[in-house]
């Protein structure tokens, strides 16, 4: 009988399309959660995303790569190209090419020489130089490492040495004169380096050159032992991966995808912390009556008529304040601690209405009759009853749970050692993404809040025709 | 009610007292009053040593006149009445428009920047939320009342913030069509009231379109569920089948007894919306207590947030009492 009216209230709930699609969405974020703690590490926030160095080789504030599909003149892509051995080995020099192939006419932001590792007896000499597509060759830079074991990461933009250089080339080849000041100064270093000048009204441009461009790195040493661990070329386009990319250059489909287990964390501990304190005081309140019941159900109406976000708020910002504390306690856990303490009157209150209508019932006097005890009673017969209620005000609490921690990480009050969507919106507001139309930025975060919160409020409405049979439409 | 307020008063004050915050905010203020004192006393004792000594007999006499030497719980009870006589103290880092620092003083001029707001937001979503959910409530069914919960659910979930930035994304950056934030235009030296008043509601238009969208939802689904459930009360059966006009049974029958439940909800919402508006007002910068909120996180300046804490339970306390008697009037079966 029991299974029976179990399996039918399971089928009045699937009945609806609010609850599949719920169920649904509820089972992509288990997906994405699972992904994330299985293959993403769990410091993930310390170790990689508030570690500005991890980002360096990023390009900054540039869109998802997909808007290439709505955009006419696509945006250039982010390349970077490595090499471990060079290429070419002789007795006294070894070269390293890096071919890039450049079809856009969009320069690069940058381009930047990465050289890991070297280790030598020796100083030696390193050259950096270009091969372009026509044929021309422009030697960038010569490098003279100090210490062995050292790396050096080689900006070729706004560095003196190469704008000298490029002054030089412009010279010799086109016979045209622009200062090596004036280069750094127009930021005109890659419309030289990937394009030939071309004269209109007076004025000189320059037009991109498409096709492979080389870039060689000569390791010159009389040493045997010397050599560069991996020589990395790293060229800065404008766009960066599925989502974009932040004012630090960090990758925000990363930040987005570890959300998702957090937003899931928080939600889910909150309610059912708070559904199973709520029902619990609120069936014992029901239950025995008397002072007890007295006592809980004042405290319930002082807990309900507290407004919950000027307190959370005030909390947090306690915590934030005191620095032993907050290296006791998560600044999550306190969200969560707060939001259970003032939430789980709501519950009790109903609960204990329920209750007190369910203890009139026959049944209840015939098993007290018997000899049941109160917690049997309390239970066994009256908690399955008003099971439904609790499991359906616990998915509408998910939701607040989740955006209460965002609307806190807006307000810079949560916990900054593990990203959450809240924080990715927190320093895009405060970085100006808005005035910057960086919708990438702003969007994204914000629909998976609300998805995740969707996904809670699309159950809790299937199980309403469960909860309140007056609802169902047969 | 009261115990309300006093529970919440006494909890913030253990809060603070237990953390040590209240010993910051104290020692910052003598530390401050020692400064000044001892610029005054540089000028008539020349001694260094004999100034410091000075400086440190005062110092003693502060700590003690604070109650500093005392432990936190002995604090509490002259704390909570400062706050209650609202004798808030004086904020760190900001001024009101006129100039003062007190924090009574501040948080008075932006109430009713807040209140007109939140205020505008919930009669129009409130209205539009009645009509709609009346409506959808008598076609039981139709297209509209199947997307009613789907509309409830996007309200529900909608960070209302983060749905500000999105408008101010749209309408402000890429439109440019409205003020991104902000209560005037700055500059604008008009004593014309007209166009004083177009300015305001240009730039109230935003964020109360924001605060729209995250409420109206709700409010179509309350009142579709109050007014379906009232259907289904025998005394409307009753009326039906003694064949009472249709308009009838709508206006004195559904109407009046949807009423208080309704009314219940409006004023809740009210309340809530003027807390839950705290980060939408710092989102658009609009000059209210939201706003100021934010600000005194951002500069850490405790007494400010202390007296913010209370006054929105303060707010929310009164909505509640107000309701409470409202109750009374509206349903004749509410005795107390």
């Amino acid at each position: 009988m029991r299974k029976l009216l179990r399996n039918e209230l399971l089928s009045i709930f699937l009945s609806s399309n609010t609850s599949k699609v719920g169920i649904t969405f509820l089972a992509i974020m288990i997906i994405a959660s699972a992904y994330v703690v299985i293959f993403m590490p769990l410091d993930f926030g310390l170790r990689y995303w508030n570690n500005p160095t991890f980002w360096a080789d990023y390009p900054k504030l540039v869109p998802p790569e997909w808007v290439n599909i709505f955009l006419g003149d696509k945006l250039l892509r982010h390349t970077i190209l490595t090499a471990e051995k060079p290429t070419l080995s002789l007795e006294d020099v070894k070269q390293y090419i890096l071919t890039y192939s450049h079809d856009s006419d969009q320069l690069p932001q940058t381009v930047v020489f990465k050289l890991n590792n070297m280790t030598f007896t020796y100083t030696p000499i390193i050259e950096l130089s270009v091969r372009r597509p026509d044929g021309r060759v422009i030697d960038l830079l010569v490098i003279q490492p100090l210490t062995s074991g050292v790396s050096e990461r080689v900006d070729l933009s706004g560095r003196l040495e190469v704008a000298v250089a490029l002054s030089r080339f412009l010279k010799d080849e086109f016979n045209v004169s622009i200062s090596a000041t004036e280069i750094i100064q127009r930021k005109l270093e890659f419309k030289i380096l990937m394009g030939t000048p071309v004269a209109s009204n007076g004025y000189v441009d320059f037009k991109t050159l498409r096709g492979n461009y080389m870039f060689n790195i000569f390791l010159r040493s009389d040493d045997p032992t010397a050599r560069i661990g991996s020589v990395e070329v790293v060229v800065f386009g404008w766009c960066y991966g599925f989502m974009g990319t932040d004012h630090l250059g960090r990758d925000l489909s990363q930040a987005l995808l570890y959300g998702f287990p957090v937003a899931l964390l928080i939600g889910v501990v909150t309610s059912v912390i708070t559904a199973a304190v709520g029902a619990l005081a609120g069936v014992v309140s029901g239950y025995y009556g008397g002072i007890v019941d007295e006592v809980i159900q004042r405290l319930c109406d002082i807990l309900n008529n507290i407004p919950l976000l000027p307190l959370l708020i005030f909390f947090m910002f306690v915590i934030r304040m005191n620095e032993e504390l907050r290296r006791t306690i998560s600044p999550l856990a306190v969200i969560i601690i707060v939001l259970v303490v003032f939430s789980w009157a709501g519950i009790a209150i109903i609960v204990r209405s329920m209750v007190l209508s369910i203890k009139a019932q026959q049944f209840i006097e015939a098993s007290i009759a018997v000899g049941a005890s109160s917690i049997r009673v309390m239970f066994k017969h009256i908690l399955p009853q008003v099971a439904p209620f609790i499991f359906a005000q616990m998915m509408f609490l998910t939701p607040s749970a989740i955006l209460s921690e965002a609307a806190l990480s807006l307000l810079g009050l949560s916990d900054p050692s593990i990203p959450t969507w809240g924080q990715i919106l927190e320093s895009a507001f405060a970085n100006q993404a808005m005035y910057l139309g960086l919708w990438w930025w702003i969007v994204p975060p914000g629909l998976l809040i609300m998805y995740s919160a969707i996904t809670f409020v699309f159950i809790a409405q299937g199980l309403e025709p469960i909860v309140e049979p007056r609802l169902r439409r047969v | 009610m009261i115990a309300v307020l006093y529970g919440v008063l006494i909890l913030t004050g253990v809060i603070i007292g237990v953390t040590g915050l209240s010993d910051i905010v104290l020692y910052n203020i003598v530390d401050e009053r020692l400064r000044i004192v001892k610029q005054q006393l540089a000028i008539k004792i020349k001694d260094p040593e004999q100034l410091n000594r000075a400086v440190e007999e005062l110092k003693q006499e502060f700590i003690r006149a604070y109650d500093l030497d005392k432990p936190w719980y002995a604090r509490i009870p002259r704390v909570i009445y400062q706050i209650m006589i609202l004798d808030l103290g004086t904020s760190r880092s900001t001024l009101s428009f006129s100039g003062s620092n007190k924090v009574v003083d501040i948080i008075l001029e932006r109430l009713p920047n807040t209140v007109l707001m939140v205020t505008t937001a919930v009669l129009i979503s409130s209205l539009v939320g009645l009509v709609v959910g009346l409506w959808s409530a008598s076609r039981v069914g139709s297209f509209l009342d199947r997307s009613t919960s789907l509309i409830s659910a996007i309200s529900y979930s909608l960070p209302t913030w983060w749905f500000g930035m999105v408008v101010i994304l749209i309408f402000a950056y890429e439109l440019r069509l409205f003020p991104s934030g902000g209560m005037t235009t700055p500059g604008l030296t008009t004593t014309d009231p007209i166009t004083r008043f177009l300015d305001l509601l240009w730039h109230l238009f935003l964020p109360v379109l924001t605060l729209f969208v995250a409420l109206v939802g709700s409010w179509i689904y309350v009142t579709r569920s109050i007014v379906i459930s009232i259907t289904k009360e025998d005394f409307i059966v009753v009326g039906r089948a003694k064949g009472l006009p249709e308009r009838v049974i709508r206006n004195r029958y559904l109407l009046r007894n949807s009423a208080p439940p309704i009314l219940t909800n409006m004023i809740l919402g009210l309340a809530g919306s003027i807390t839950g508006a705290i980060l939408t007002e710092a989102i658009f910068n609009w000059p209210g207590m939201g706003s100021l909120y934010y600000n005194a996180i951002l500069s850490a300046d405790i007494n400010m947030i202390l007296a913010l804490t209370y006054i929105y339970t303060l707010v929310y306390v009164v909505a509640r009492f107000i309701l409470e008697i409202l109750y009374v009037v509206l349903d004749p079966r509410v005795r107390y």
